[in-house]
Order: C-alpha cells, then sequence, then structure tokens
C-alpha cells in the first residue's frame, strides 16, 4: 500500500478526569475504505471530531498528508471532507445554494464543479429545492456531495448509509469503493451495521471504550474458501442428518428442528444439490454469522460500556 | 481577504433566505407608514397649527403671557410650542417656526430606532447560536478558514445588517415624511434645550447626526447579544438577556444612583443623544467619558466572543 495519508499519534482526550479516548495509534492509506466499528458509547465520534479538529485531543496529534490538525490547521483540513454524525444542513435554502455556501469556503471551487458533484451523487432534479424538503436519504447525498467539492485525499463519513433506501445504500457503497480504487481516496467510515461494513471496507479497526482494539483485515479472495456456519430447515430430519455427515464428514446440530453445521462455501451449491437428489425437501438455508460478527462479538463482549 | 469577503456574502445569503428577517423589515415598513398616516390624521401628534404668519413673533409672545398666567395653563393657540424659554429664544434670534414637516417626521421616527435594536439583537444572536442549533457549525468549521475570521465576517454581517435597517429606516421615513408633509423646511432651525441651556442648528444635519449617535446604542446591544450567542450557544437566551436589558437598563442605572460606580454602568452611558438634547443621567458624566466606558465594555465584549468561539470543543448537540 502507499503512505500513510492520515495518521493517529497516540490521541487522548480526557474531559474532566475522565479518559475518553486512550492512545490511539493508527494509520490510514490512500485507496483504502477503513472501517470506524464500536458500540455507542466506544468514542467513534469523539475520535472523528479531533481528527477534523472540532474537539481539541488532551494528547498526541493527527497528522494529514504530513500536516498536524493541531499545529497546521488549515494546511491539514484542507485534504478532508467529511460529514460529522448528520447530514445536516441549511433548511432554509435550497440544495445548490448550500453546496455554493461550502464552495466559497474554499479556494478554487468552480459552478462547473458543483454541477459535477450533483451529478456524482444524482441530485440534480431536486437540487434548487429547499432542503428542509428534502428526505433524509436526500440529504444524505447532499452531504457527501458537499465533502466532495474540494477533491479530497481523506473523506471521513460517519454513517453514509443512514436513512438510505437499499438501492441508494447499494449505489453510495459503490461510490465509495469507486473513490478509493480509482481516486485513490482514504475513505473512514463509521457504521454500526457490520455487514455493510464488510461489504465496503477494506479494513476494520474496532473501538472499544477509547481503546482500539484490533484492526482486522476484510478478506476478498480468500474468504471464497471460508469455512460457513450453515443452517437448514429440511424434511425428513433424520434422512438430512444422514446425508449431510455422509457428503461433509462431520457432525449436525439440531436446534428447534433446525440443523446446522460447517462446510466450505464453494461446497454449499453442491451438498444442496445432492439433498434434492435424495428426495429431501428444503424449506430453507441460511449461512448463519461471518467470522467477523463473531469476532465483533468477543471482542467487545456484552453490556461493553463501563 | 477576497475569502473574507466570500465568507461575508455566505453570512448575507443565510440571513436574507430566512423568513424572519423579511418579516421584520416589513414590520419596520408598516410602522413607518403607519405612523406617517396616523400623524397626518391625527393632529395632536403633531402639535397642531404652527405661529406661521407675518406676526408670529406677537403670536408667540402672546402664549407665552398665556403660559405664565398664575392660573395655570390655560387653553393655548399653539400646542406645539409650550416651552417658555424656546418661544422666546426663537423671538430674540428671529428664528420663525415652520409648520410640521418631513424632518420633524423623521426626527421623531428615531424612536424606531428601538425597533431596529430589537431586530439586531435577533440576527446578532441568531448568527452564532442557530449554527449550533441546526448543526451546521460541524460542516462550517472543518473548513480551511481560521475560527476568528468566520466569528469576524459573521459579526461584520450583523453591523450591516443594522445599517442596512437603520439606513431604511431613515429613508422611509423621509420618503413618507415628505409625501405627507411636504419638502418645506429642508433649511429650517431646530430650537432644543441641552442641560438648561436653548441651543439651534440646522435640522438636518442634527437629525443625521443624531440617527449616528443611535448606531452607538444599537451597535452596543447588537454586540452583547453577540457574545452572550457565542458563549452559551443559545439563541433564545442571548435574545432574552439583551431584550431585557435593553428595557431594563434605564431603570437598573436609576435603582443604583446614589452608588459611586453607577455612572460605569454600561447603560448609563450608551445613550449619546444625553449629551446633544436633553440632560444627562449624571452630571459628572460628558461625550468622552461615556466613549471611553463604551470602548472598554465593547473590547470585554469582542474578547470573551472570540475566546469561547475559537477555544471550545463543538461537542455533540
Amino acid at each position: 500500500m502507499s503512505k500513510p495519508v492520515m495518521q493517529l499519534k497516540d490521541v487522548k482526550k480526557t474531559i474532566g478526569k475522565t479518559p475518553i479516548i486512550k492512545g490511539l495509534n493508527f494509520d490510514i492509506y490512500g485507496g483504502e475504505v477503513f472501517g470506524f466499528l464500536g458500540p455507542n458509547g466506544a468514542g467513534k465520534t469523539t475520535t472523528i471530531r479531533m481528527m477534523v479538529g472540532l474537539m481539541e485531543m488532551t494528547e498526541g496529534d493527527v497528522m494529514i498528508k504530513g500536516h498536524s490538525i493541531n499545529s497546521d490547521f488549515k494546511k491539514a483540513i484542507h485534504h478532508v471532507g467529511g460529514i460529522v454524525e448528520n447530514p445536516e444542513m441549511y433548511p432554509f435554502m435550497s440544495g445548490w445554494k448550500n453546496l455554493l455556501h461550502y464552495a466559497r469556503m474554499m479556494p478554487g471551487i468552480s459552478e462547473d464543479r458543483i454541477h459535477e458533484v450533483v451529478q456524482l451523487v444524482g441530485l440534480e432534479k431536486r437540487i434548487k429545492e429547499k432542503v428542509g424538503k428534502y428526505s433524509l436519504g436526500m440529504r444524505q447525498r447532499l452531504g457527501i456531495a458537499q465533502a466532495l467539492l474540494h477533491k479530497p485525499s481523506v473523506l471521513i463519513l460517519d454513517e453514509p448509509t443512514n436513512g438510505l433506501d437499499p438501492s441508494g445504500i447499494r449505489e453510495i457503497r459503490a461510490y465509495i469503493r469507486k473513490l478509493a480504487e480509482e481516486e485513490g481516496v482514504a475513505v473512514i467510515v463509521s457504521s454500526h451495521i457490520l455487514s455493510e461494513m464488510e461489504m465496503m471496507c477494506d479494513r476494520i479497526g474496532i473501538i472499544k471504550n477509547g481503546e482500539l482494539i484490533s484492526i482486522q483485515t476484510v478478506r476478498d479472495a480468500l474468504e471464497q474458501t471460508e469455512e460457513k456456519e450453515v443452517s437448514m430447515e429440511a424434511t425428513p430430519v433424520d434422512d438430512t442428518v444422514a446425508a449431510l455427515k455422509e457428503m461433509t464428514g462431520k457432525d449436525v446440530n439440531i436446534q428447534e428442528g433446525r440443523l446446522t453445521f460447517t462446510i466450505d462455501r464453494e461446497k454449499i451449491p453442491t451438498v444442496i444439490a445432492g439433498l434434492v437428489q435424495k428426495g429431501i425437501q428444503i424449506y430453507s438455508v441460511n449461512v448463519n454469522r461471518s467470522t467477523l460478527e463473531d469476532k465483533f462479538l468477543d471482542l467487545i463482549g456484552e453490556g461493553s460500556i463501563e | 481577504m477576497s475569502n473574507f469577503f466570500k465568507l461575508i456574502k455566505n453570512e448575507q445569503m443565510k440571513l436574507y433566505n430566512q423568513k424572519a428577517t423579511w418579516i421584520m423589515a416589513i414590520i419596520l415598513v408598516i410602522l413607518i407608514i403607519g405612523a406617517g398616516v396616523i400623524f397626518k390624521v391625527d393632529e395632536t401628534f403633531t402639535g397642531g397649527e404652527a405661529p406661521t404668519g407675518d406676526n408670529w413673533k406677537e403670536e408667540l409672545q402672546q402664549q407665552n403671557e398665556q403660559l405664565m398666567s398664575p392660573d395655570g395653563p390655560p387653553d393655548v393657540e399653539y400646542p406645539g410650542y409650550m416651552n417658555v424659554e424656546e418661544n422666546q429664544y426663537r423671538i430674540e434670534n428671529d428664528i420663525k417656526p415652520t409648520e410640521y414637516n418631513v424632518w420633524d417626521f423623521v426626527r421623531e421616527n428615531r424612536g424606531l430606532v428601538a425597533l431596529v435594536s430589537l431586530f439586531t439583537i435577533i440576527v446578532a444572536a441568531g448568527i452564532t447560536a442557530n449554527e449550533f442549533r441546526w448543526g451546521t457549525i460541524k460542516l462550517l468549521l472543518i473548513r480551511p478558514i481560521s475560527r476568528t475570521k468566520i466569528l469576524f465576517a459573521k459579526y461584520i454581517s450583523v453591523l450591516i445588517y443594522a445599517l442596512t435597517m437603520l439606513f431604511a429606516l431613515f429613508v422611509l421615513s423621509f420618503i413618507v415624511g415628505s409625501l405627507l408633509f411636504g419638502m418645506d423646511g429642508f433649511a429650517a432651525t431646530y430650537v432644543y434645550s441641552q442641560a438648561e441651556e436653548i441651543k439651534s442648528v440646522n435640522i438636518f444635519s442634527f437629525t443625521v447626526f443624531q440617527y449616528l449617535l443611535s448606531f452607538v446604542e444599537l451597535m452596543m446591544m447588537a454586540t452583547f447579544a453577540f457574545m452572550i450567542a457565542a458563549v452559551f450557544r443559545n439563541t433564545s437566551l442571548a435574545i432574552g438577556l439583551a431584550i431585557f436589558l435593553m428595557m431594563a437598563g434605564s431603570s437598573i442605572v436609576v435603582f443604583f444612583m446614589d452608588k459611586g460606580w453607577a455612572k460605569y454602568i454600561l447603560f448609563a452611558n450608551t445613550d449619546l443623544n444625553q449629551f446633544i438634547e436633553g440632560t444627562p443621567f449624571f452630571s459628572g458624566i460628558n461625550l468622552g467619558f461615556s466613549i471611553a466606558v463604551l470602548a472598554v465594555y465593547y473590547v470585554l465584549f469582542m474578547l470573551l466572543s472570540w475566546v469561547f468561539f475559537t477555544k471550545r470543543d463543538v461537542a455533540g448537540a
């Protein structure tokens, strides 16, 4: 991977005497999508606010393209675009005027560039309407548009798919991937939806109680051959169990009428075909929660907010 | 510098895209026209007729004698000329009274500066605190522009708004006044008493001067509201406190009148017109003293706004 675009160096935040963030160290590279994952209250938002200079850190520093956010704010923030928490815009102005407002605050943004980002997020038809009339999904798109105006090297998006419908989510996800892969932008997304993160991110940092407890690399090609836990509803149960044992050579658990077993992902179609051939009636097949989700829950545990 | 200008343009765009801004402007227009119509219809507001005939000196002399008669003030012919010393001054200095005219109307509408103050307080309080309320402050501050610059662009925008409204008040009063009361008396002489002394001055320049002095009071209250909003990030608190102090200001001064430090209270000094017409609150203060006191308060307000706006974290809503 290329050089880090953003570096967190022992970032700490103490409010009163309570340590909120207890020393974060990690690098984010151009061209990757980095997921920031953690339960509510873990310090995700505080960290993001410190990354963009909205909150001062008690100790440590954030370097963006080599510029310190503490001592060289203007140069550092110039490379950052983002949405912090909700995409809040001026409701009494049109989408266009909202974009114009932010465009004026950064050097060298032409009207053509504003048109370009409007098109990118697919708001051409509604851009002259007041933001107060927008749905949450449209505001989210407008939020992404304002973050992209100045072609930042780092894009920070807090819950970017929040409020979008499934097709909108897919679009945004594809767009985020494209930004990272084709334009080399480092994208930082926070989300609490794990499956989302898995689909979108290259790496996922898990934060708990102000500490980064793990950075997971999301496997792509490797994942294809990985073992999955599959649960199935089929009759007759006894015949199915026997057939499965024969085909997989592994134990089959029966829970509340559902059969669960582990199997390599690529073998799933063969097994199903085999069962069908034996005249077994299959009502449903599910692949159970992924390894990442397991790991996440293992790592953060239950009742994780101390 | 050019990006500072763009910031001001942004603030103006946000201000004039809000309905409230236009509602305030419309209220001002309605009140000016309303005042004109009422003054025109009911002459008791404009002091009735003035003695403008060739023998005006005798008429004023006669009225003065009536006013000083031991039977108490009788039904006089010219209720607009009740001050014996002023009338005497006119006779001695050959200053002929004029009918109620456009300048009288413009001068009296200076009372509406209180309304302009109120509107400016609302704007000053909202311009920073609303960004926090809307949540837009987060997107505003993650730009390659210092917080100091953003704050001052907001402050300058408040002053531009205040000046615009004050100018509108003056110009509109002039237009309505000249339509209803005529352009006569453009060069009229205004006779007034200040600190028990009778003076006379050209009415046009005097009126303009009084408007400019009113701007000082307007600016102080707006700066106060701006400061409260920047410190507490709460629009309602800033508006409420500033309006309360604007209303109660002089009562506060009167309440502490006998204390030695009373003359240092902001509100003993905000009304600079007290040195031009009428009698000042305290005998010991003059224009220079008041300006010095106001300058200290002003610097304090600006400093507090700046420190709190630039240094404090922008935490969750």
